[in-house]
C-alpha cells in the first residue's frame, strides 16, 4: 500500500445553536462541515485517539465540526487530543467523550447486556494498554523515529529553541512513563511482539463477524478502527509496525468496512487519511 | 504487559511435583520440609552435575541432603524467589502470587525460596525465577517462560477465549493495579502499620530502612504517571477515581465469574492466576483502612473464588507451612476474644438484673432506744441505697 499521509491535529467542536432547548428531543443542529488540515504537525498516537473520536461520533450520527489548532493539547483540559467543545463543556479522551454523549441520550452500547459490557471494556484497555502504549514507544523512545519524525513535528509550530525544548520534554516525560510501567526495558522487537498478540487477540475476537458485538459497531469498533487505521496509513521510519497489523485480513477488512460506511463517498464524513 | 503465545498452545500439561522448600524463620516450623524426589527426564541427565553446582550456589546448600543420599535426581530445577506469605496466602505480593498460582495450576514443579532477611539472593525486581542460565524477571515473561518448558495451564482455551484472558489481563492492570497498590503502599495507615513492618522484617538491616520506602515511591510513581493527570490536580481525587475504577473492575469480574467454579469452566488458567494474584491480597490481608476490602467481601463469588484456590491448591503441600500456624494462632485468639466476650455479655446481664431486681427495703437500724433510736433511724434514712 502506498500511504501519504496528512497529518492534522484535530479538535472536534460541536457548535449548537439550540443547545438548551432539548424538547423535541433533538441534540444537535447540523452546522456545515468543515476541516482544516495544518499537515504538519499530528503524531501518530494522536491521531489515532483522534481518529477514534471521530469514528464514535460518526457512529452516533452526531454533526460534528472538524476544527484544527496547534495548541489544541493545552486547551484540553486533561492535556490530551482530541477533545470536544459542547456549549459551555469540554470533554476530552474517548472514555468521558463516551460517557458525555450517553448522558446525552445517544449511546452505541445500550443493547449489550452485563457480560457484553464487560468484555468490551476489557477489550477497550487492552487496546489502551497495548497498541497506545506501543505507539508512544514507538514515537518517543525508538531512536530512529524519533529523530527524524517527532521531534520534528512536535515542535512544527513553535519557533527556535522552544521547538527543541518542548520536544525534549515531552520525550522524557514520556519515558518516565514507560519505566514507571515497566515498559522502559523493553526492545523494540518486543514491542512489536506485544503488537502482534495484541492484534491476533483482536482478529480471533472478530472472527468473521461484521463488528465485535456482531451487527452494530460500538465504541470498542471506533477505538480499533482508529488505531489500526491510523497504523496502517501512517508512514514511519520503518514498515514493521504496519506489517504486523497486514497479517489479520480480517482486522483489514474491519477497517476498510468502517471507512466506507462511515468515513466513505456518501458524504457522511470525511477523512483525510486513505486506505490505498 | 499481557501474556504471549498461549492460544493454539501445547495440548497437554506435564505433571510433576511440587517442591517447596522453606528457609524458614525459626517459630515458623523450622527449616526444611520433606524434600519430595521427582522423576528426571533422560535429557537432563547429562547436565545434572552442572546444574547442580548452579543450583547450590543459588539455592545455598539445600542439594547437600539429597546429594549425600547417593544421586538423588530431580527434574530440571525452577527456582522461584518471591515474597513470602502471611494470613493465609502462600504471597502477599501480587506478582509473586499470580506466578505461584499458575505454577499450582500448571503442575511446574517449582522451588520456590523466599526472601527473608539474609543476605542471599536479589531482591529486587520480584519475582525472579532462574532455571539453568535464564534469568526471567516479570510475571508475564514468567508464565511464558513456563509456557514454553511445556507447563501450559491454557491449552484447554479456544482461540476467543484466549483473547478475552489477554483482554481480561489487561482490565486487571489497568483498572484494578492502581488501588492494590494504593491500599498497600500509600495509604498512610495501611502502609505504617501493616506493609512497612512487614515487608521490613524481611529484609536485612540497613536495607529494611531503604527498600519499602523506594517500593513504596516507585507505586505511587507509577499511580501518579498514568493516573494522575488533569483534571485530577489533587492525590485525593486521584485516590477517588482510582477506587471508583478498582470497584468497577470487580463488579465486572464477579458478574463474568458468576457462579461457576473458574471463569473458564472447571480448569484454572492463567487469568483465574492473575484474578486471584490481585484480589486475594486484598481479600485477605487485615488492613486498618479497609474501604476495598469491604467492596470485595461483598462480592461472595470472587471470595468463594479465593478460599476454593487456597484450599485446593495450596494446603496439600508442606507441613510447617507458616500460615497454618499463623491460622491456628487466629484461631485461637478468636476463640480467646470469643470467650472473654461471653464473659463480658454475660457480666452485663448480671449487672442488668441486679439493677432491674426490686429494690431491698432500706435496712432498718434495730431500735434500741425509743428516742435516740427514732432519731438515728430518721436521721439515717437519706443515707440508705
Amino acid at each position: 500500500m502506498t500511504l501519504m499521509c496528512n497529518f492534522l491535529r484535530l479538535k472536534l467542536i460541536f457548535i449548537k445553536n439550540d443547545y438548551f432547548s432539548s424538547l423535541e428531543g433533538t441534540f444537535l443542529k447540523w452546522i456545515s462541515f468543515h476541516f482544516l488540515f495544518t499537515g504538519e504537525q499530528i503524531l501518530l498516537s494522536d491521531n489515532a485517539s483522534s481518529l477514534a473520536v471521530q469514528a464514535f461520533l460518526q457512529m452516533c450520527e452526531l454533526p460534528i465540526k472538524v476544527v484544527c489548532r496547534a495548541n489544541a493539547e493545552y486547551m484540553s483540559p486533561s492535556g490530551k487530543v482530541p477533545f470536544i467543545h459542547v456549549g459551555n463543556q469540554v470533554v476530552s479522551e474517548l472514555g468521558p467523550i463516551v460517557q458525555f454523549v450517553k448522558a446525552k441520550g445517544h449511546s452505541l452500547s445500550d443493547g449489550l447486556d452485563e457480560v457484553q459490557k464487560a468484555e468490551m471494556k476489557a477489550y477497550m484497555e487492552l487496546v489502551n494498554n497495548m497498541l497506545l502504549t506501543a505507539e508512544l514507544y514507538l514515537q518517543w523512545c525508538d531512536e530512529a523515529t524519533v529523530g527524524e519524525i517527532t521531534h520534528s513535528r512536535y515542535g512544527f509550530p513553535y519557533p527556535w529553541p522552544l521547538n527543541h525544548i518542548l520536544a525534549y520534554q515531552k520525550q522524557w516525560e514520556v519515558k518516565r512513563k514507560m519505566k514507571a510501567i515497566g515498559w522502559g526495558n523493553k526492545t523494540l522487537d518486543q514491542v512489536l511482539e506485544d503488537v502482534d498478540q495484541c492484534c491476533q487477540a483482536l482478529s480471533q475476537r472478530l472472527g468473521t463477524q461484521p463488528y465485535f458485538f456482531n451487527k452494530q459497531p460500538t465504541e470498542l469498533d471506533a477505538l480499533v478502527f482508529g488505531h489500526l487505521f491510523t497504523i496502517l496509513t501512517t508512514q514511519l521510519t520503518s514498515d514493521e509496525l504496519s506489517d504486523k497489523v497486514k497479517n489479520y485480513s480480517n482486522l483489514l477488512a474491519f477497517c476498510r468496512r468502517i471507512e466506507q460506511n462511515y468515513f466513505g463517498e456518501n458524504g457522511k464524513g470525511h477523512i483525510p487519511l486513505r486506505l490505498a | 504487559m499481557a501474556d504471549k503465545s498461549f492460544v493454539g498452545g501445547i495440548r497437554e500439561p506435564r505433571q510433576g511435583l511440587v517442591r517447596v522448600i522453606r528457609r524458614g524463620r525459626s517459630g515458623w516450623g523450622g527449616g526444611r520440609v520433606a524434600l519430595e524426589r521427582s522423576e528426571v527426564s533422560p535429557k537432563l541427565a547429562p547436565h545434572f552435575g552442572f546444574r547442580l553446582s548452579e543450583a547450590e550456589r543459588r539455592g545455598g546448600g539445600h542439594f547437600r541432603g539429597t546429594r549425600g543420599r547417593g544421586g538423588g535426581k530431580m527434574a530440571a530445577p525452577l527456582e522461584l524467589r518471591c515474597w513470602g506469605g502471611g494470613w493465609g496466602l502462600p504471597s502477599v505480593h501480587s506478582e509473586s502470587l499470580v506466578v505461584l498460582a499458575y505454577a499450582k495450576f500448571s503442575g511446574a514443579p517449582l522451588k520456590v525460596s523466599v526472601i527473608d532477611n539474609t543476605w542471599r539472593g536479589s531482591r529486587g525486581d520480584v519475582p525472579i525465577l532462574t532455571s539453568e542460565d535464564n534469568i526471567v524477571s516479570q510475571p508475564a515473561k514468567i508464565l511464558n517462560f513456563l509456557r514454553k518448558q511445556k507447563y501450559n495451564a491454557d491449552y484447554q482455551l479456544s482461540a476467543k477465549q484466549g483473547a478475552d484472558t489477554l483482554a481480561y489481563i489487561a482490565l486487571l492492570e489497568e483498572k484494578l493495579l492502581p488501588a492494590v497498590l494504593h491500599t498497600f503502599w500509600i495509604e498512610n495507615d495501611n502502609y505504617f502499620t501493616v506493609t512497612k513492618p512487614w515487608f521490613a522484617s524481611r529484609i536485612p538491616f540497613p536495607l529494611s530502612l531503604i527498600l519499602p520506602g523506594r517500593m513504596s515511591k516507585r507505586a505511587l510513581n507509577r499511580i501518579l504517571l498514568t493516573k494522575g493527570e488533569p483534571p485530577h490536580y489533587h492525590l485525593k481525587e486521584v485516590e477517588a477515581q482510582i477506587y471508583r475504577d478498582a470497584k468497577e473492575c470487580l463488579n465486572l469480574l464477579s458478574n463474568r465469574l458468576g457462579t461457576s467454579q473458574f471463569f473458564f469452566g472447571n480448569t484454572p488458567t492463567t487469568l483465574d492466576a492473575y484474578v486471584f494474584g490481585f484480589v486475594a491480597p486484598l481479600y485477605k490481608v487485615h488492613f486498618p483502612k479497609v474501604q476495598l476490602q469491604e467492596h470485595v467481601k461483598q462480592l461472595s463469588n470472587l471470595c468463594r473464588f479465593c478460599d476454593d484456590i487456597l484450599s485446593c491448591y495450596f494446603r496439600i503441600s508442606l507441613a510447617g507451612f507458616s500460615p497454618a500456624g499463623q491460622d491456628t494462632v487466629d484461631a485461637n485468639l478468636q476463640k480467646l476474644t470469643q470467650l472473654v466476650n461471653k464473659e463480658s455479655n454475660l457480666i452485663e446481664k448480671m449487672d442488668d438484673n441486679l439493677r432491674q431486681s426490686p429494690q431491698l427495703p432500706p435496712r432498718k437500724l434495730p431500735t434500741l432506744k425509743l428516742t435516740t433510736a427514732d432519731e438515728e433511724s430518721n436521721s439515717f434514712q437519706p443515707l440508705s441505697p
